[in-house]
């Protein structure tokens, strides 16, 4: 710590080129979590999962449709608490771009089998009520203005219709960016095809240990049936759409790699040059008694504050950024967009690593020199 | 009067160290947008191939994939004859096909995938070109035998030659390995129709049909005949579109990361080169002063030092393309959310993106040296000879 104030001072001394390395850091931080977030959303479906819940789909494929009349047959299963189907509409609101979820429910149980969708006891039951009905999730409502008693309309390409709902209640809570209607409306409206069919069964179980047993029971009733089923639990329903990225996801992290290999570049060429440009000093220090570890450990120390204050910056930066900006509004299916602390560590002793790393081969090199050496530099 | 190159390329030559960490920033930053790009080129590549101009494929009215679709062999017939559609003799150049969905786990790991398998009866080499057994032979009709495409049996577990694999209760064999000119069918199985048919006791309907048309007018007239129809609730489109429809999501939200990434890496990298170049202007200030007595004006050493710069951001360009190269080619997968199942395509770096990314290497470049080059060029001669 003696010598903090020498080091503080070398930093300051090329202001310019500690600005720009700086921001150089400050960048690829920024990208860096960015990415490592991208990556963390991608799994928060399952992460968040409801241990106590299942879902019930074709076991075909999601494409195919189960009839709606399992729902009973269901309910009647040991340890299950409550059942409804649950089936995709997508719904387009005005354009394409407009992209988010819709799902046709039960709407007197969603209350039960969703319970951490928040909403006031009077949307509820105005929801309930109202056959035409919709809740909608808080972001949709900041996106696109819906408020309570607003009638939209949404085009599904899957059901060739336009379809008119009333918003009846804002939910908060887990994913806030779907809109959940009347199974019994779609019903109504259904072509021939999607009469009385459902795409999945949202589950309840009475508690968690009864999860697996229920989905064994549920897909061994219908085995032999049109439509076996495949019922598995919240949790690993989300990790199947997770894998289905695929390569996608080795990919990104080979652009942080690629990301992380080039801020060493970077920092190495601006201490190569730093500490070249100071080789006539090393000279001077060592002829009045510096030890070579000491002069090493200064530049070690300069090369570490910079990367301190370059990546402290990157991930303020992107903390306050994801945090007063909500980034999932913008990107389809991402119920959030906030950095975990993990990553925001892992980012941070990243950083402090290149930052040791790109200056230890010049400094090697410039205090391994003899003292007349060093004084001759012409540098 | 403009400075011999030879001036900047000794100087790139006497500090290369730092021309070629440069260089290299600029190039990861290259190779990182090439290959995001690259990778969404593949999937559009795949997809717009697949459609052969002249077909069209009818499905169920809504349906956007052939998988939730369904065509019923009535309809099928009346379609096949309808005017327009391509005789061979009495036959008409069509197929009804029928598309399940397999779940497998991928290679070396425990999870997967779904992937698509497709019933197809004789025509359906026909319509579909660049259908080639790579390996094995094919299905013979009747038989529970599969074809499985390279990409597949490279990708999953259990679908090499021999193994057998189930599709709902029924065991299928496969005899052999395809390819199919980079489209997508190169993502799936196929299997008779007929036999696929009665495993998933789908013995009266398709999923979807798919009829050669003439010519463009016929084909026109052919997806309106049948998609006005209010009788048949079928929706007949042009199969290039068909596909190019499917690629959306994908690829366009990997183009949107690509912009994304590669301009903060840019900036990243502007900021790197602007401090080489400011350490050069500044190593370089007494030569500067020399160059201006010997009669070069500021013009000249601005140019001078913009032309070091770009030449150093090209190279790095360059060396991104080189980096990315390797990749060309390389197949990976992800889902396609029309179908619920495996895509698998190539990385597609093609001359108009490796173009673009050398112009992008060169843009950072410029930029990036633009304030330190403004610098040297404003230096005042006496001060600088006395630097």
């Amino acid at each position: 710590m003696r010598f903090a104030k020498l080091i503080l001072k070398n930093v300051l001394r090329n202001k310019r080129r500690t600005l720009l390395t700086i921001s150089s850091l400050i960048v690829s931080l920024f990208l860096i979590i960015s990415l490592a977030t991208i990556l963390t959303e991608f799994e928060r479906g399952s992460q968040e999962a409801n241990p106590m819940r299942l879902m019930s789909r074709h076991s075909v494929s999601l494409g195919f449709l189960l009839p709606i009349g399992d729902v009973q047959r269901i309910q009647s299963v040991q340890g299950v608490k409550a059942v409804m189907p649950f089936t995709w509409f997508g719904g387009i609101y005005k354009d394409e771009k407009n992209f988010f979820a819709n799902f046709a429910v039960d709407a007197a149980k969603m209350k039960e089998i969703y319970a951490e969708l928040k909403m006031p006891d009077d949307q509820w039951k105005a929801f309930e009520s109202d056959r035409q009905g919709a809740m909608v999730g808080k972001k949709l409502q900041i996106l696109y203005g819906f408020t309570p008693g607003q009638r939209i309309t949404l085009k599904s390409p899957i059901y060739n219709q336009d379809v008119e709902f009333v918003v009846r209640g804002v939910y908060t809570g887990s994913d806030e960016k779907t809109l959940f209607f009347h199974h019994e409306y779609l019903n109504e409206l259904a072509p021939a095809w999607a009469k009385d069919q459902a795409g999945l069964f949202a589950i309840l179980a009475n508690s968690a240990d009864d999860v697996p047993r229920i989905g064994q029971t549920v897909d061994s009733m219908f085995v032999n049936t049109d439509a076996p089923t495949k019922t598995e639990s919240e949790k690993e329903f989300a990790r199947s759409f997770e894998t289905m990225m695929g390569g996608v996801k080795t990919f990104l992290y080979g652009i942080m790699a690629a990301i992380t290999f080039s801020l060493l570049l970077v920092m190495g060429n601006t201490m190569a040059m730093t500490v070249r440009e100071r080789t006539k000093e090393v000279g001077t220090l060592k002829a009045i008694g510096f030890k070579r570890g000491t002069i090493a450990g200064l530049f070690v120390g300069e090369a570490v504050l910079l990367a301190v204050i370059g990546a402290g910056i990157g991930i303020a930066a992107a903390t306050l950024l994801f945090r007063s900006v909500d980034m999932s509004l913008y990107i389809p299916n991402f119920v959030s967009f906030v950095p975990e602390t993990e990553t925001l560590i892992a980012a941070f002793v990243l950083a402090i690593l290149v930052g040791v790393i790109s200056v230890v081969y010049s400094t090697y090199r410039v205090t391994g020199l003899t003292i007349a050496e060093a004084l001759r530099s012409t540098e | 009067m403009a400075l011999p190159l030879k001036y900047n390329l000794r100087n790139l030559i006497v500090r290369k160290g730092s021309t070629l960490a440069t260089a290299f920033t600029i190039g990861l930053t290259v190779a990182v947008f090439l290959l995001v790009m690259a990778l969404a080129r593949g999937i559009d590549m795949t997809l717009s191939s697949s459609g052969e101009p002249l077909n069209v494929i009818v499905v169920r009215e809504g349906s956007t994939a052939e998988l939730n679709s369904s065509v019923s062999r009535e309809q099928y017939n009346d379609l096949i004859y309808l005017d327009g559609v391509v005789r061979e003799g009495e036959t008409p150049l069509a197929t009804g096909e029928i598309i399940t969905l397999i779940y497998k786990p991928r290679k070396g790991m425990s999870q997967g995938s779904n992937v698509q398998v497709r019933g197809v009866g004789p025509m359906s080499f026909k319509l579909h070109s660049g259908f080639q057994i790579a390996q094995g032979r094919t299905f013979q009709p009747g038989l529970m035998e599969a074809v499985v495409s390279k990409r597949i049996t490279e990708r999953f577990q259990g679908l090499d030659i021999g193994d057998k694999f189930r599709i709902q209760t029924t065991d299928y064999t496969v005899v052999g390995t395809f390819d199919s000119g980079g489209k997508a069918f190169e993502s799936e199985i196929w299997v008779d129709v007929n036999s696929l048919a009665s495993t998933t006791k789908r013995v009266d309907s398709f999923s979807s049909a798919v009829l050669r048309a003439k010519d463009q007018n016929a084909l026109s007239a052919l997806s309106k005949r049948i998609t006005d129809d209010p009788k048949l609730h079928l929706k007949a489109v042009s199969e290039r579109t068909f596909y190019e429809d499917q690629q959306g999501i994908a690829s366009g939200a990997l183009k949107g990361l690509a912009v994304f990434i590669s301009f903060i890496m840019a900036v990243g990298a502007g900021f790197a080169g602007m401090n080489t170049m400011y350490a050069a202007v500044a190593r370089r200030t007494k030569e500067i002063g020399t160059l201006r007595v010997l009669g070069f004006g500021r013009f000249s050493i601005l140019i001078a030092f913009l032309l070091e710069s770009v030449a150093v951001a090209v190279i790095g360009a360059a060396i991104g393309i080189l980096l990315a190269m390797p990749l060309n080619f390389v197949s990976t997968g992800t889902s396609n959310w029309a179908t619920f199942s495996e895509i698998a395509f190539n990385f597609r770096v093609t001359l108009d993106l490796a173009v673009m990314a050398l112009v992008f290497g060169a843009i950072i470049g410029f930029i990036g040296s633009l304030l330190p080059s403004i610098r040297a060029s404003r230096l005042r001669i006496v001060e600088a000879l006395r630097a």
